[in-house]
């Protein structure tokens, strides 16, 4: 009992985790929260959705193409919306994320309507896989390989490749960066692009075990934030180990708690966290100067 | 200056006055909850705008500002104006529950941290059943005040007359000490500190002052709508009065009407076409805003009549 609330929560956090890394990458990066990962990610699957239905793609072929659509998205989005307010108070550029949310919901719903879809799901009729006598259902490890290998490539990409440096550099000092010619329009561009492909493979992987419809990302997005504070929204491994934690005490607490207060508890284990580490389990405080 | 703005407040208290007898029964509707929202959206700007501070739970203090006027005026019997006060009070009180726990949180930290409160108070509305009937929500009877039942004018009036108290204590609070301690927070609260400003003070004291402005808000707009149920006062109403507070101008009273105004106003003019199209144009309207006038539309107002 106890072991399978372990890896729903584990597979549900490894979905938050995913959209998590999104949404700190660009965080990281250009400074931006940035509230239209969810509706980005949503987007990016319903053209899974219609390679799929309507093109008739086999899934291997529909998801690295969906994939690509959701990196294309996320520099067009950053080249036309955001580039424009570097150097605008951080509440603006929220909110203009928010607009941008508002609209990118309204065009799905322009193109697909509001009904539900079902998301078919290559996996839906394997057999579980057994981890020792805990049964895990297909879906679940597939959740949660996807999110490590996100972390793994993301970690050593940040690390080892010389754009990955650019990036990190960039985020820690823009002046010192551009003087080293890092191009920061460049590396936010990337970020972003980065941002809506790992969002958009969450995304792919959630609809079939939810409902596909223009709403789909929205908890979850909320999800992802909660989580990446919880961990400390500077560190990837943080965001990561973050959201993991969340969807277990999410499914925990559900179980062993009450099912009614599941999300208040939650919450409340995130705010009495924050309260002791103000920069989350896995943040580092930055120095500012006066 | 002072002549024209106080031409301006003439003007203004004359439209104010007439409104009633010029709109329609929804034109009336519309107005009061421009006038409620932008009593919400003063109250946020003193601790977004003000004091820098970020704040995913005023849609909740709403609420219970809302629940608490409804369930005294309904259920105790208190006269709806003195429910108004003590619900705002009570949710001070609440409010300061919520800051200080806040206090040492910045930014998204902070953002999420209210956000779970509102969570939390929301879910409280909803699972206490026997005092606010859960999920089925409540439905309200006109109240009476002075012996008449309270008609939509009569709350229309009521609703401008507080805003005009609103608009004057927000006006005196952010000239005095209080609004000028809390720029300073917001510049860098360790500047504060070599000043002898206790900045923990001021935050909570930002937080109590905007959840009374919201929490009397939710008293009128309980009244207004004659139904209230715990979904309506969600993490996605709070946005939305954050919102109003920045597409009006952080840090400008007047920002605060003018961003209520907007949007209360855009999406109806944007009604009767495709169910999907005020959406987009009024979420490419945020954008845009943003994009061009990053000091929000007050701010955008400033600059042309002060170059002209």
């Amino acid at each position: 009992m106890i072991a399978n609330l372990l890896i729903g929560g584990i597979a549900a956090g490894s979905l938050y985790a995913m959209v998590g890394i999104a949404i700190v990458v660009v965080l990281n990066i250009t400074d931006i929260a940035n509230f239209a990962q969810g509706e980005m990610a949503m987007l990016t699957t319903f053209f899974a959705y219609w390679l799929l239905q309507n093109v008739g793609l086999p899934w291997w072929q529909a998801t690295p193409l969906a994939l690509l659509f959701g990196l294309v998205q996320g520099i067009v989005i950053q080249q036309v919306v955001i580039r424009p307010l570097i150097g605008a108070p951080t509440l603006s550029a929220i909110i203009a994320t928010l607009g941008l949310n508002i609209v990118l919901n309204s065009v799905a719903g322009m193109i697909w309507g509001h009904e539900t879809y079902t998301f078919p799901s290559p996996f839906a009729f394997s057999a579980p896989f057994h981890l020792g006598p805990v049964p895990m259902s297909v879906d679940s490890v597939v959740n949660i390989g996807a999110a490590l290998v996100i972390i793994i490539a993301m970690t050593l990409f940040l690390r080892y490749t010389w754009m990955g440096l650019g990036m990190r550099a960039a985020s820690q000092n823009e002046m010192v960066a551009r003087l080293m010619g890092v191009s920061i329009t460049r590396t936010s561009a990337i970020a972003w692009g980065l941002g809506g492909l790992i969002g958009g493979l969450a995304g792919i992987l959630v609809a079939p075990s939810l409902f596909l419809d223009t709403n789909l990302m929205g908890a979850i997005l909320i999800k992802a934030f909660a989580g990446g504070v919880l961990g400390g929204l500077n560190s990837l491994v943080g965001v990561f180990c973050g959201c993991l934690a969340l969807g277990v005490t999410e499914n925990l607490a559900g179980a062993y708690a009450s099912p009614a207060f599941a999300d208040a508890i939650t919450f409340i284990i995130i705010i009495a966290v924050l309260v002791v580490r103000p920069e989350g389990v896995f943040g580092t405080v930055r120095m500012r100067k006066v | 200056m002072n002549v024209r703005l106080g031409a301006c407040a003439v003007v203004t208290l004359a439209l104010a006055v007439a409104a009633p007898y010029l709109l329609n029964a929804y034109g009336v509707y519309l107005v009061t909850l421009t006038g409620i929202f932008a009593l919400v959206a003063l109250g946020l700007n003193f601790l977004v705008g003000y004091a820098g501070q970020i704040s995913l739970c005023h849609a909740a203090f709403f609420g219970v500002g809302a629940y608490a006027t409804a369930l005294l005026t309904e259920k105790a019997g208190v006269p709806y104006v003195l429910s108004l006060l003590v619900a705002g009070l009570f949710t001070t009180i609440v409010s300061t529950l919520v800051a200080v726990p806040a206090l040492r949180l910045r930014s998204l930290y902070l953002a999420i941290a209210t956000l779970g409160f509102g969570v939390v108070l929301q879910k409280i509305i909803f699972e206490w059943r026997s005092l606010t009937g859960g999920g089925g929500g409540m439905q309200l009877a006109p109240p009476s005040v002075a012996g008449h039942p309270l008609t939509a004018t009569g709350l229309y009036e009521l609703t401008v007359a507080l805003l005009a108290i609103g608009l004057y204590g927000a006006h005196n609070l952010s000239r005095g000490r209080t609004g000028r301690a809390l720029r300073i927070i917001k510049e860098s609260e360790t500047a504060a500190g070599a000043l002898g400003i206790s900045a923990a003070r001021y935050k909570i004291a930002a937080f109590a002052i905007s959840a009374f402005y919201a929490a009397v808000a939710g008293g009128l707009f309980a009244y207004l709508v004659g139904y209230i149920n715990p979904e309506s006062f969600n993490v996605g109403l709070s946005i939305s009065f954050l919102s109003m507070v920045v597409i009006g101008g952080l840090g400008a009273i007047g920002g605060s009407i003018v961003g209520a105004i907007f949007y209360v106003l855009v999406p109806e003019l944007l009604r009767g076409f495709n169910n999907d199209a005020p959406g987009l144009v009024f979420g490419a309207l945020l954008v845009a805003v943003m994009v061009f006038m990053p000091r929000g539309l007050w701010g955008m107002g400033l600059r042309l009549t002060r170059r002209a």
